[in-house]
């Protein structure tokens, strides 16, 4: 046991350190779909997707179907979703802390997707900066079998949780990010696209309440 | 478990298509459980969240001004960066307005019961259409239900079946739980509780915050029997907590959940 961890830790440190971005991206694409094959506990879903949209509906009928307000609760839950999930991520996979956010998304898509969703969005988009990107989701288990209502087409940001898992575990590694929807294919856009675009990198902080 | 109830199934066609239903199932698409597990749990969180929104804003103001509610919303967001752990303060304001505000805690579990009932219904639909060869519909009685509810239904969502299922045979069921799956991981901040409280009044504060985390289970089973023909208002459903057994003691949540399920006005025709 304790073998195998120091030397997948080796292999972690050796792929890390390695100039090639092909080859760091091929590390972390066995990463993710190797955890993910071996190491996680998965249900169908047809189920998930089912039990999102009784949460969304639940939303609409409660809050009168004020979209915006809607999006905002939708971003809350994904933020204290987060917040939580990141501590799994770093259990599981050991990862370092990422040098640039090149390597960030880099592991956003091929690890963290794939262990959570099982899917490996594409990156593309970057600014000159090499500070903000997008994601696209060419497949998004949220949204299978979904078609929103013409009203909600226009305001509704239905996989809006997604963004707010991404903001608080993030924000988890000290990475403080703008997380928006650019375009949905639910609202009749060609893609569906998420934005992230990094503000600054907070200091290390002892979390509130932990004296 | 579909194991367990190969028992019942003697000839080697049943066998196959029992074999070739477990093959389906596990070819279709999945995703992490853990995910899910946080799915479901969050629910409470936000339910708690939409009923102080519409406790502080009344329905009018909505559509007044949207730029300006709009601004709100980004100055909202920005004081949450400094307030990472919102939904545990949700969590421990909702127990606390059990005894403050036994409206507005009502209408915040029921909101979450609402959420269980329409999983619940939908579930139903999900499984009748599985082509699972142990499951038959149409001669299902009120017990067949409940083990229906016992077996495929709490596997599908929490993973595991419900440890031991009890009846008078005259409309009293108890659906027992020793670990019921979304409560596991729980545990209590300490520095929320004053020092000086003895354990048994820490375990009663525990109990309390958990309390409206049952209110989901509760909304699912209702939701099933809805769909099979009992109807919301002839359903009573109560969770309570119960010791468990001595061996399972060590592990988890330090106690068992039973779901008291009471169907007032027994289904004469049938």
């Amino acid at each position: 046991m304790s073998k195998s961890r120091s030397s997948s830790l080796s292999a972690h440190a050796a792929a890390l350190s390695s100039k090639s971005t092909a080859n760091q991206s091929k590390f972390f694409k066995t990463l993710g779909e190797d955890i993910w094959k071996n190491k996680i506990e998965k249900i169908n879903a047809e189920l998930f997707v089912m039990t999102y949209g009784v949460i969304v509906q639940q939303l609409c009928q409660d809050l009168n179907n004020d979209y915006i307000k809607i999006n905002e609760n939708l971003f809350s839950m994904g933020y204290n979703i987060g917040v939580r999930l990141i501590e799994d991520f770093l259990a599981r996979t050991a990862l370092p802390r990422c040098p640039n956010m090149t390597m960030t998304s880099e592991v956003i898509s091929k690890v963290a997707f794939k262990i959570f969703l099982n899917i490996t969005p594409q990156i593309e988009n970057w600014n000159t900066n090499r500070d903000s990107f997008s994601i696209i989701l060419t497949e998004n288990p949220l949204t299978e079998f979904v078609e929103l209502p013409q009203d909600a087409m226009k305001q509704l940001w239905y996989s809006n949780i997604i963004c707010g898992v991404l903001k608080g575990a993030l924000e988890m590694v000290q990475l403080d990010c703008d997380v928006n929807f650019m375009t949905d294919v639910l609202r009749g856009d060609l893609t569906t696209e998420i934005k992230i675009k990094l503000n600054k990198i907070l200091k290390d902080e002892i979390p509130l309440g932990e004296d | 478990m579909p194991h367990q109830r190969n028992s019942s199934i003697q000839n080697p066609e049943a066998l196959e298509r029992q074999r070739q239903y477990e093959l389906f199932q596990e070819s279709l698409p999945k995703v992490n459980a853990l995910v899910y597990q946080m799915l479901l749990n969050e629910i409470i969180p936000l339910s708690s969240h939409v009923e102080n929104q519409l406790q502080t804003i009344p329905m009018e103001e909505f559509s007044e001004d949207q730029t300006e509610s709009q601004l709100k919303d980004l100055s909202l967001e920005e004081k949450q960066v400094s307030n990472p752990s919102s939904s545990d303060q949700l969590i421990y304001k909702l127990s606390q307005l059990a005894d403050e505000d036994e409206n507005e805690f009502n209408n915040t579990l029921k909101r979450v019961r609402d959420i269980g009932i329409k999983l619940g219904t939908r579930l139903t639909n999900l499984l009748v259409f599985t082509n699972n060869v142990n499951l038959n519909f149409k001669e299902m009685d009120l017990l067949l239900i409940m083990k229906f509810i016992c077996r495929d239904v709490w596997k599908q969502i929490f993973g595991k079946q419900i440890d031991n299922l009890k009846t008078n045979h005259r409309g009293t069921f108890y659906l027992i739980d020793y670990d019921y799956a979304l409560i596991q991981d729980f545990c209590i901040e300490t520095n929320t509780i004053p020092s000086q409280l003895n354990e048994e009044v820490i375990t009663s504060k525990e109990l309390k915050l958990v309390e409206p985390f049952l209110e989901l289970p509760v909304g699912i089973i209702k939701g099933v029997l809805l769909s099979l023909g009992y109807p919301l208002e002839e359903v009573i459903c109560l969770a309570t907590f119960i010791d468990k057994p001595r061996e399972k003691i060590r592990n988890g949540f330090p106690k068992g959940i039973s779901f008291h399920v009471q169907i007032t006005k027994p289904n004469q025709q049938q």
